[in-house]
């Protein structure tokens, strides 16, 4: 009896572990290389999305497309926000994901890529315009189409800057600058408000670091040129003009209302909170103020003219497993949102779209409440944006060293310094050695 | 098979035997159906998944294709991984302060508790309020309170006249006795629980008879009341030390092993190299090691319990 159990029990897990074994990999051939399918034959493609509710690009997406090709329906399948990457690798590992998936960060993309769950889209023509298609290009094949494009901007209230008697950003400053700056606007507003508001990720520094410091390589694992970037940001905590980092992670402080509520007269964060903000001033989550944007600090005045930034690009990519024909009625849909009519649709909702001229500009700035000054402008359509993180294997590993390090030091527990030698050591010793 | 039923006294000596064996086929039949709905359900959610995870341990794969092969490697690479030692000792320490913490506060809950009085029913309930709440709603709460500045804790604190409070979960020395904290406010309802059933079931004629003898409170506690919980106690050790050793949940909504890697445990850490970096066959082998120091702990408790019986 034992015996028949255990021979049972054995069987079974042999014939798991051939499924979870056979199910990705080889399947790659059915989709779109060589044969060309026939796009008229299929009427519905699937794509998907998360907190659809909340999230209404992908609608927006949809239905543009389908006013253009009324025979096509683009259905979307709803994933959570959160665990979207485990979601999606889950289905895709198990046959049942959708025709189209979003990338929603750089980070995972060499999963998917790596483990042949993305169709090489090189055939689809995509202008100039569009930003971003390089960090989804891997040895001259394109694996994704950017249809949004975020960057990172510095937003200012101007009410707190006025009440302060301090003169707006300008378009020049270096981080220096932004720092001395923060510390003015605290001491000026006396406990109104803090200079600047820079939130707990990572992102808010490193991104920064990453993109605009000539002796960053988050691959290489020497990581020395962040240590005057975080000197900078322990010496706002300790002046009074930043929060301090445990304050932000014990009462879990949302960047939404630290800038929404005027806690804070600066903040650096990414394109998106245009939207978010003009939402909760007319929801009255947030605050009545006048606020705009400007470009992201520098690190030195050179790159003024053509800020950089950063924030990695959304693409859309195509599931291998469909066949020949759905992957025809796909490019099509992706050649359609790597055009203007896609970017001007998306520019009316107040998201950054792939490409940015002066159309979609327009558009985008013909938004009621968004600033329209000069500098806003300026921020909006001139910059340079590099991806947040190399597309490499190692990548998350290296980000989750790196993210052990930001807290510890921001938390105080170790100098800038110390911190960032033992996450050097850590990289060593755990991912390069 | 009514008629064989009637044709059996036909036939003297075999038939009985015949529906004998009918009888136990069908009991072992009947057996079976239902035990097999929980089988299955435990084949299929628990048993493949165990005996995959043990598969996978001993190869490199990132979710997509084939799983590669790749022997003892993955566990030659643990001895290696300083994340992966200070996780363990981050575990242990939790466990150390967790167990003994957990049980004496739910005992001293139960024996509390365990009286007649008016609205016990009432303080039983509020005791095990805190196991019934969401994690994520007590580690929010318990953040503000153990805020450095303006937590109430530390003003509390300094009120006293401690000048320098700790700073609690934003300290890499004070993380984890934060988190310690919280987890035993959390859990000490349910464990109360299981003491006030064992409490209850001891015959008070022992009692009657230790206060006949002449013994006071605290001798009747040590020579009745403890060797009588005895089973009880070996119980709720026994999954106290497993769950201490699983935690992950509490952890990674209060500090997310932070600040540095001061709570990174072994649960988060095997997350960690599986969910966020795609590396299962590593994590795999992370939760291997985990499943081992678990067997072995539960394996030499029961050893212990057997020679106290003894």
């Amino acid at each position: 009896m034992k015996r028949t159990m255990l021979t049972g029990a054995a069987a079974l897990a042999a014939a798991a572990l051939t499924l979870t074994a056979c199910s990705g990999g080889d399947d790659t051939a059915g989709g779109g290389e060589g044969d060309a399918g026939n796009a008229e034959n299929v009427d519905t493609i699937t794509l998907a999305g998360w907190s659809l509710a909340t999230t209404p690009e992908f609608q927006v997406l949809a239905d543009a497309y389908n006013e253009q090709n009324p025979d096509v329906t683009v259905e979307l399948q709803e994933y959570d926000a959160t665990e979207y990457d485990t979601q999606m690798i889950a289905d895709l590992a198990a046959g049942s994901a959708p025709d189209m998936y979003v990338l929603k960060n750089l980070k995972n993309f060499v999963t998917y890529q790596d483990g042949g769950q993305l169709l090489d889209l090189s055939d689809i023509e995509v202008g100039d315009e569009v930003n971003g298609v390089d960090a989804y290009t891997v040895d001259g094949a394109t694996y994704a189409i950017p249809y949004r494009q975020d960057a990172w901007y510095l937003y200012y209230n101007t009410d707190l800057f006025d009440q302060a008697g301090i003169d707006y950003p300008d378009g020049s400053w270096t981080w220096d600058d932004y720092a001395a700056t923060a510390e003015e606007l605290t001491e000026a507003l006396g406990g109104d408000a803090l200079g600047t508001y820079q939130h707990s990720w990572q992102s808010t520094l490193q991104g920064f670091a990453n993109a605009q410091d000539p002796a960053a390589d988050v691959l290489s694992g020497e990581w020395e040129y962040l240590v005057p970037w975080y000197e900078r940001i322990v010496e706002l905590q300790d002046a009074g003009a930043q929060m301090n980092f445990g304050a932000v992670t014990t009462n879990s402080v949302t960047y939404q209302s630290q800038f929404g509520t005027q806690q804070a007269a600066m903040m650096p964060m990414g394109s998106w909170y245009v939207a978010t903000l003009l939402a909760q001033q007319e929801s009255g989550d947030a605050e009545q103020f006048n606020w705009g944007f400007a470009p992201a600090p520098q690190l030195d005045s050179s790159t003024t003219d053509n800020p950089v930034t950063f924030a990695d690009p959304t693409g859309i990519g195509i599931n291998p497993a469909v066949d020949a024909d759905v992957a025809a009625a796909a490019k099509d849909f992706l050649a359609f949102v790597a055009s203007e009519d896609a970017a001007s649709a998306l520019a009316e909702i107040g998201i950054t779209p792939a490409i940015t001229n002066d159309a979609v500009t327009e558009t985008y700035f013909s938004i009621e409440g968004v600033p329209t000054d000069e500098l806003s402008q300026f921020a909006f359509s001139t910059h340079e944006v590099r991806p947040e993180n190399p597309v490499s294997a190692d990548t998350a590993t290296l980000q989750n060293i790196l993210s052990d390090a930001h807290s510890a030091i921001l938390s105080g527990t170790v100098s800038p310094a110390d911190g960032i030698a033992e996450a050097m050591d850590r990289a060593q010793s755990e991912v390069l050695g | 098979m009514a008629t064989t039923a009637v044709d059996a006294p036909a036939a003297p000596a075999p038939p009985p035997r015949r529906n004998r064996s009918r009888l136990t086929l069908r009991n072992t039949f009947i057996g079976w159906t239902f035990i097999l709905p929980n089988f299955i359900g435990f084949a299929v959610l628990t048993l493949v998944p165990v005996v995959t995870l043990f598969y996978l341990a001993f190869t490199s794969w990132n979710a997509f294709g084939q799983a590669n092969w790749i022997g003892l490697e993955n566990f030659a690479r643990l001895l290696t991984d300083g994340t992966f030692h200070t996780a363990l000792i981050n575990t242990g320490y939790y466990a150390v302060l967790h167990i003994p913490l957990t049980l004496a506060v739910s005992l001293g809950l139960a024996l509390l508790l365990n009286h007649k009085m008016r609205g016990i029913a009432f303080f039983r309930t509020v005791a095990f309020f805190p196991y019934i709440t969401s994690i994520v709603a007590i580690a929010v709460v318990w953040n503000m309170l153990f805020s450095p500045d303006s937590g109430p804790i530390n003003q509390f604190l300094m009120a006293l006249g401690i000048d320098n409070p700790p700073g609690w979960t934003t300290s890499a020395t004070w993380s984890m006795p934060a988190v310690v904290l919280t987890s035993v406010w959390r859990e000490m309802g349910y464990y109360m629980l299981l003491f006030l059933a064992g409490l209850q079931a001891i015959p008070r004629e022992l009692y009657e008879a230790a206060r006949v003898d002449g013994a006071h409170a605290i001798q009747r506690f040590w020579n009745v009341t403890v060797p009588s919980l005895r089973p009880t106690t070996f119980f709720v050790t026994v999954i106290l030390t497993i769950q201490s050793f699983k935690v992950l949940d509490l952890i990674l909504v209060m500090t997310d092993g932070g600040p540095g890697t001061s709570t990174l445990v072994l649960a988060q850490y095997i997350y960690r190299k599986g969910f966020e970096e795609n590396d299962f066959g590593y994590a795999s082998a992370v939760a291997v090691v985990l499943f081992f120091i678990c067997l072995g702990l539960t394996v030499v408790q029961f050893l212990l319990n057997k020679r106290k019986e003894v």
